[in-house]
């Protein structure tokens, strides 16, 4: 009778164990998914632009914009002192570091949404066409950076298919292990993922507050600075034109400074160059400061706060945000015509272009001044002027570096505790070196 | 005619019924605690059947739930026999009152008799088929330990116990036979009184910050004082029924409960006084060496931080720098040399006055008792630790209260409560470590003073950095003016029942619960380094955002878990051949976690007040939370079965079998469930009838067995899986995103290892000599490991099943009783393990640099063989070819110092040293008991183990503003070129060469720093009296002890130089294993 009890007790209880455990073990973990819907994907993609790096913002430190000195805090000079100095053989531990992991997380996460595109659930298939756009943008975008930090320059290479640069990743395959790819393969897949982004993206503007996001009218945007890099005049100049066809206000700097994120200048406000670390750790460079004319360069008050030791106004939060806008739009057009192959007109469009953002920059009576003499410069004079007017107007945008890279890598003096340190025209370092823990997880790197 | 030979027999039956026979009634019951012993075999011997003239030859009966027998005997049969396992067979006189018939049984002394307690059920020590090793918990094994786990090491054959630093209340790393997997914890299961706990894992204490994490395992929360026996299951055999969980073995906790009989009280106490420990082993520079050492830098050309330190300071405020470097110390003025040389005269003895001697305090104090329907034990015991460093120190306060109750003939239930509250405080560390004392007395220079002559603080400017710290460092104000505590409040209740259906079913359940509940509070003050550098670091334009004052961190978390088993027990004998056992049961499982931390700035410890933070925007506010929380579930469900068959008390097989389910995201259904089983025999050849002449024999057995057990990766999914989190990108716009942690892994199977085990028990000379050899070997296949990825995948690693491994090993217990006279006896315990683990294969990824293991231990420690230094004090390697080359040559470096050697090429270049894991460990007790006096040295080892140590300087980045060994003043110079020590080398001599000492890890792999670490400790010497029992009745005592102890008190090794203590060698920064001297009393009433 008891053994009965017993055996119909333990039966029971087993099928009831059974039956509800399944139940009892699906626990849907807070905080954790799988990503599966649109939604998701474009939480994912979202997560892409936040890890974007600044490194246009730390390349500043490098080019000729800042200047360190005592007034700096500790830490800062700790941070940052040996990217100023170029000094890549003997930085202090404490030295910030170009970014490289970070790249290649945006990378497999653009890499993933691209290799998903036709599985992905509960989306229109505009949402989700916008999607694989946008990662095909952030896809280019990085290789660009990158190419542009660790690659040497496009334009000061006999072969770009000789010079290695970084290895171009296109897929999430964890197992696969890269080898550099040269700046030559890698500028053609950017093209080609330009192109690709192109067919899928259909935003033309996004809200305010999303508008880190890439929309249709950035390809071009991209194309114009690529083309730049690469010295293809034409294709850069047609970029640029298709751009400002749809998009070519110039802020009113008295009232909104150009690269705020939500200027009417804007076009993608992804990256915030200089970050609050980056903003209070250099003190604006005389030199530039004073590239500015006192009396008519309006943005020597807008951009500046002049002073002991001059801090900069244009910069230091997200609010300053910004990746494209107009002003540099035009300033490519006008480098790309002057260098383009159309001749005469070309020179008079470069003018053009270069005059249209002094008007906007300048007092009236000065600009009135500088348009007589732009009118009258040579051909050489006026490439000097756009460059000079390139490195006033996108002051601490992070183009700097990469433009004194792409163009004559000048020699570049600076002086810290009485010791004046030299950068070479044409030194090594004007391409930094990869990081030492990417060459330990990949020995590839070293050759 | 068959009528009457029917009567006749009839007849014949029932005269012989009705005169010859006699009906005995009795109760056969534990003699010590007078508890009914269930199934006892009540026997009239064979003899006295004969003696008695009666034709039977088997009468016998067996005891019923309550211990009642009824058994009819033939008329004459003047005795009975009692047999019961695990007790002394006794024999009963028949006379008196045959109604109520009491026999009382003793346990028998032999080991055999004893129960072993695996957490599910109690197996009887002569059915054991598993390699199962007990140890009973006293004042003798537990010396000064504050928590159980730091007893252990030495005393179980098998199970390592490493200590990684010496702070109060720090768990040791414990492992049993090896390492079995390298995912996850290694950590066994820990498993109070049936119920496995949680929160036992430690910290990986790879880096400084973890060392200066104060933590507190759910292990240190319970009283030593309450614990009765660890058992530590070993083998697949023992531990299958665990699951997956139990793959590093298993140490179960049995805690002391009531005996029937008169309440008896326990009180003891502790003193122990540890004095500080000796630094000079550190052979850190005195002022006098580190100025010499300080102007002989300035004036070579090593330029690395030329300005730091007081001397460099001094000449540069003189405007004699360059002076110095052209004409050397007679260049110097007057007054500059005056003022060097005041420095030489100063030396300040930073181990002296930041650290101290300390007294530490148990007490413990016990009732226990109880009669034949309830039974009690309750404890309460305080115990306070303080640390040498000072700040440091832990403190226990415990509450058990365990109780079980015979409710019915067939129920019984018990409850116990075991609630300990304990706190731990150190100094608050942040990431540079300079605020931890040990860092601190190793780098602060000899010629510093803590306190300027008017007694105000002096700041120490040379701590961090290219620059001389505006931040104002001094560790007396960082001890006095930050605080870091954790207080943790546990509570853990266990309640069980058992119903007995009859003599042989029952039903067993057991509900755990366990809440750990802790709060971490980091308390900073305005005028602290700390803050300091918070301001520092959010000083954006002249000010900071933050307000003004300190800040405090307070992070509470929670563990709680709900176990609850239910299992069925069937055991029955027949005709005291045939044994059986079977078990089955179910256990679900689910445990939580949540964690809130908040921070408040401008904290002011008077008013407790905390002010807003007013950010400038919204990526500080990111940098700097005030809030953040996480909260984890997980559900586990598991059936299980184990049995075993005897038969004729010499043959035993048994098997189990577990089904363990979870959780597990992202993982198909199929995945949930996991069998592991395993099977196992034993042969009691000591039994057999032929050894039956071998009177000299008490034991000998052979035991086999064999098992699976598998784990596998939870986090890992096949699928891309995210965690949600809020960014804002652009301002005001706050959304939602999905990051992905970690790449998905469809390749990721489980990890499975099969166990075989085999072992010999044997006792002679009536278990004078108890001998146990165990030989083992897993093989682990599968094995999930992270691997280093390439960072152009997007991470830094993945998990993958990257090799198979083998751990074999011996494991040798002899306990000896090598003298036994009336007043005098010595004792010996020897436990030896050896453990080789090799692994088979290993998939070694393509863009790995370091050598592959295969055919190497798990923990293979490989270098790159030095050569000495070439003619300028550069190291020279020897390549595979035995030739002296140097760096450049060796990796055939490019411009910016990176190898360009191929990784395979990178691969060749090491050589093996040794392993990490020591190759034999154990322990060697010996007690000599001389009338009341007993002496016990305890010593413990580990032995062929390597440890790679780093380097004394770096020959790039020594920083001459901070104090280090003496080998430094051994590097090579121009003038002292007979050294294995390189030069401080200059960036723009060798630049290649340069980026690579100061980049990448080649000078940190060289063959010089793997160093053998293999130690013999004195772990503990006790001498203790007990006082006489007729002068302890006369205090109405029935027993005191009172014991001297000593603890650590040296240890031998291999050479340590540089280091405080081989087991701690490789990490300077730890806190030293302290020596400790105790006074113990112990007092039963």
């Amino acid at each position: 009778m008891a053994n009965k009890i017993f055996n119909i007790a333990a039966i029971s209880l087993l099928a009831v164990g059974t039956a509800s455990c399944d139940n009892f073990l699906d626990i849907q973990p807070v905080g954790r998914v799988i990503i599966t819907t649109a939604e998701e994907y474009r939480k994912m993609l979202t997560e892409a632009y936040s890890i974007v790096p600044e490194d246009r913002g730390l390349a500043t430190f490098r080019s000729d914009e800042f200047v360190l000195n005592s007034s700096i805090q500790q830490e800062d000079l700790n941070s940052y002192l040996d990217i100023w100095l170029w000094d890549d053989v003997s930085p202090e531990s404490t030295t910030a570091t170009f970014n490289w992991r970070s790249y290649y997380q945006v990378l497999y996460e653009a890499n993933y949404l691209i290799e998903s595109k036709d599985k992905i659930t509960e989306g229109t298939k505009e949402e989700i066409d916008q999607l694989v756009g946008e990662a095909y943008m952030l896809r280019a975008y990085m290789h660009f950076l990158l190419v542009n930090l660790y690659g040497e320059p496009y334009t000061a290479l006999a072969d770009p298919y000789a010079s290695k640069a970084v290895p171009l990743k296109l897929d999430t395959d964890p197992y696969n292990v890269l080898s550099r790819n040269t700046v030559g393969e890698i500028y053609d897949q950017i093209i080609s993922d330009m192109n690709s982004a192109e067919a899928y993206l259909n935003v033309e503007q996004w809200d305010t507050g999303y508008n880190y996001r890439f929309n249709t009218i950035s390809v071009d945007a991209l194309r114009s600075r690529v083309y730049l890099y690469m010295g293809r005049w034409d294709e850069s100049l047609a970029a640029s034109r298709r751009v400002l066809d749809v998009k070519s206000t110039l802020s009113d700097i008295s009232t909104e400074l150009p690269n705020r994120y939500n200027s009417v200048e804007n076009i993608v406000a992804l990256e915030q160059v200089m970050t609050s670390y980056y903003h209070r750790a250099g003190r604006v460079s005389s030199e530039l400061f004073n590239s500015y004319d006192a009396a008519g360069d309006l943005r020597r008050v807008y951009y500046y706060n002049a002073g002991v030791n001059v801090s900069l106004n244009k910069g230091g939060s997200s609010e300053y945000s910004c990746s494209f806008r107009v002003g540099e739009i035009y300033l490519n057009a006008a480098e790309a015509a002057l260098e383009s192959s159309a001749g005469a007109d070309a020179v008079q469009a470069a003018r053009n272009y270069v005059l249209a953002v002094m008007k906007a920059r300048y007092t009236a009576s000065y600009y009135t001044a500088r348009e007589a003499a732009v009118n009258a410069m040579s051909r050489d004079e006026l490439r000097e002027e756009i460059y000079a007017e390139r490195r006033r107007e996108l002051a601490f945008e992070g183009h700097r570096w990469f433009d004194l890279r792409r163009t004559t890598r000048p020699e570049l003096t600076k002086t810290y505790r009485g010791t004046t340190y030299t950068l070479e025209h044409n030194d090594s370092r004007y391409t930094v070196r990869i990081p030492a823990d990417a060459i330990e997880a990949n020995p590839n790197l070293a050759n | 005619m068959k009528k009457y030979v029917l009567l006749l027999l009839l007849s014949f039956v029932s005269v012989s019924s009705a005169l010859a026979s006699v009906t005995i009634k009795g109760r056969v019951v534990d003699a010590e605690n007078q508890e009914p012993l269930i199934g006892a075999t009540v026997i009239v011997p064979e003899k006295a059947l004969e003696a008695a003239g009666a034709g039977k030859r088997n009468v016998n009966a067996m005891t019923d739930v309550d211990g009642n027998f009824t058994l009819t005997v033939p008329d004459g049969v003047a005795s009975i026999e009692c047999r019961y396992v695990g007790y002394a067979p006794i024999t009963v006189e028949l006379k008196g009152d045959l109604d109520h018939v009491v026999i009382p049984m003793t346990a028998a002394t032999t080991e055999l008799s004893e129960v072993v307690v695996t957490g599910y059920q109690k197996i009887e020590k002569r059915k054991l088929t598993a390699a199962i090793q007990t140890v009973s918990v006293n004042d003798n094994m537990l010396g000064s330990a504050m928590s159980i786990d730091q007893a252990l090491a030495g005393q179980v054959a098998g199970l390592s116990s490493v200590a990684s630093t010496g702070a109060p209340g720090a768990s040791p790393k414990i492992r049993i036979r090896g390492t079995a997997s390298l995912n996850g914890t290694q950590e066994p299961l820990w498993v109070l009184d049936g119920i496995p706990l949680e929160g036992t894992t430690l910290p990986t204490m790879e880096d400084l910050k973890d060392i200066d994490e104060i933590y507190s395992t759910s292990i240190a929360g319970i009283n030593p004082a309450d614990i009765e026996t660890i058992t530590v299951l070993k083998d697949a055999a023992a531990t299958a029924i665990y699951g997956a969980r139990a793959a590093n073995g298993v140490i179960v906790i049995t805690t002391k409960t009531g005996k029937t009989g008169a309440p008896k009280v326990n009180f003891s106490t502790r003193i122990t006084y540890s004095p500080k420990a000796d630094i000079d082993r550190l052979n850190l520079l005195n002022s006098n060496e580190k100025v010499d050492l300080e102007l002989e830098l300035l004036g070579s050309d090593y330029t690395y931080r030329e300005n730091k330190g007081q001397v460099a300071r001094i000449i540069a405020a003189a405007g004699e720098t360059a002076a110095y470097k052209s004409g050397g110390w007679g260049a110097l003025s007057a007054n500059t040399q005056a003022q060097i040389n005041r420095l030489r005269s100063i030396n300040t003895d930073w181990n002296d006055i930041l650290f101290r001697n300390t007294v530490s305090q148990e007490y413990n104090l016990s009732v226990a008792g109880g009669n034949d329907k309830a039974t009690y034990y309750t404890s309460v015991g305080y115990t306070d630790e303080q640390g040498n460093v000072v700040g440091v120190e832990a403190n226990r306060l415990n509450v058990t209260a365990k109780a079980t109750y015979r409710l019915s003939r067939k129920l019984r239930v018990g409850a116990s409560l075991f609630a300990n509250r304990r706190v731990n405080k150190s100094n608050l560390t942040d990431a540079d470590g300079f605020t931890n004392p040990v860092y601190y007395s190793r780098r602060a220079n000899p010629y510093q003073t803590p306190f300027n002559e008017d007694g105000s603080y002096n700041y120490d400017i040379d701590i961090q950095g290219r620059e001389d710290s505006d931040l104002m460092f001094n560790i007396f104000e960082e001890r006095d003016g930050t605080s870091y505590e954790l207080e943790t409040n546990s509570l853990t209740a266990i309640f069980d029942g058992e119903f007995r259906f009859n003599d042989y079913f029952k039903a067993v359940t057991q509900l755990g619960m366990q809440i750990d509940n802790s709060n971490k509070e980091e308390i900073a003050d305005k005028e602290t380094y700390a803050m300091r550098k918070d301001i520092d670091r959010t000083t954006l334009t002249g000010t900071s955002f933050l307000p003004d004052g300190g800040k405090k961190t307070t992070s509470t978390s929670t563990q709680r878990q709900v176990t609850w088993k239910l299992q069925g027990e069937y055991s029955q004998r027949f005709a005291d051949i045939h044994e059986v056992e079977l078990m089955a049961g179910s256990e679900i499982r689910k445990t939580w976690y949540e964690s809130v931390s908040s921070t408040g700035y401008g904290y002011d410890r008077k008013t407790l007040q905390t002010k807003p933070v007013i950010y400038p925007n919204e990526d500080w506010a990111d940098d700097y939370p005030l809030y953040a929380e996480t909260y984890t579930e997980n559900a586990f469900a598991s059936f299980y079965a184990t049995g075993s068959y005897s038969l004729l008390g010499r043959y035993t097989v048994g098997g189990s079998v577990r089904m363990d389910g979870s959780d597990m995201f992202g993982v198909a259904k199929k995945y949930r469930f996991l069998p592991l089983y395993s099977v196992s025999g034993l042969w009691r050849i000591s039994d057999e009838p032929f050894m039956d002449s071998a009177e000299w024999l008490n034991n000998l057995a052979l035991r086999v067995s064999y098992g699976i057990q598998g784990n596998i990766d939870k986090n890992t999914s096949s699928y891309v899986m995210g965690d949600y989190n809020n960014v804002t990108i652009l301002p005001g716009n706050t959304e939602e995103i999905i990051s992905v942690t970690t790449p998905p892994n469809s390749r990721l199977r489980w990890e499975k290892t099969k166990t075989f085990s085999t072992g010999v028990d044997f006792g002679v000379l009536n278990n004078a000599i108890n001998l146990s050899v165990d030989f083992y070997n897993r093989n682990g296949s599968d094995l999930i490991a992270a691997r280093m990825l390439p960072l152009e995948t997007g991470y830094v690693q993945m998990l993958v099943n990257w090799a198979s491994m083998r751990n074999t090993g011996v494991e040798v217990t002899i306990a000896t009783r090598n003298i036994h006279t009336p007043n005098f006896m010595w004792t010996t315990n020897f436990n030896f393990a050896w453990n080789d683990n090799k692994v088979l294969r290993e998939e070694i990824p393509s863009n790995q640099t370091t050598p592959g293991r295969e055919g190497y231990p798990v923990g293979a420690l490989f270098a790159i063989k030095s050569a000495g230094l070439d003619d300028e004090g550069y190291p020279l390697f020897y390549n595979k070819q035995g030739e002296k080359v140097t760096a450049t040559e060796l990796l055939k470096l490019n411009a910016a110092g990176a190898s360009t050697l191929t990784a395979e090429e990178q691969r060749n270049l090491y050589s093996y040293i040794g392993s990490t894991d020591p190759l034999f460990s154990g322990g060697l007790m010996n007690t000599f008991t001389y009338k009341n006096w007993e002496l016990s040295l305890n010593f413990i080892f580990n032995l062929k183990s390597f440890v790679r140590c780093s380097p004394s300087y770096s020959p790039t980045n020594y920083d001459r503003g901070m104090n280090s060994n003496r080998d430094i003043l051994n590097r090579w110079t121009p003038t002292n070129t007979n050294t294995t020590f390189p030069r401080l080398m200059n960036s723009s001599d060798r630049p290649a060469e340069y980026s690579q000492y100061s980049e990448f890890t080649l000078y940190s792999m060289l063959d010089t720093w793997v160093k053998r670490n293999d130690h013999v400790r004195l772990q503990n010497l006790r001498l203790a009296y007990t006082l006489p029992s007729e002068i302890s009745k006369k205090a109405s005592m029935e027993r005191v002890t009172i014991a001297l102890e000593a603890r650590n008190l040296f240890v031998f090794g291999a050479d340590y130089t540089n280091y405080l203590d081989p087991e701690t060698m490789g990490n300077e920064f730890a806190q030293p294993i302290p020596k400790s001297f105790s006074f113990n009393l112990n007092v039963t009433f």
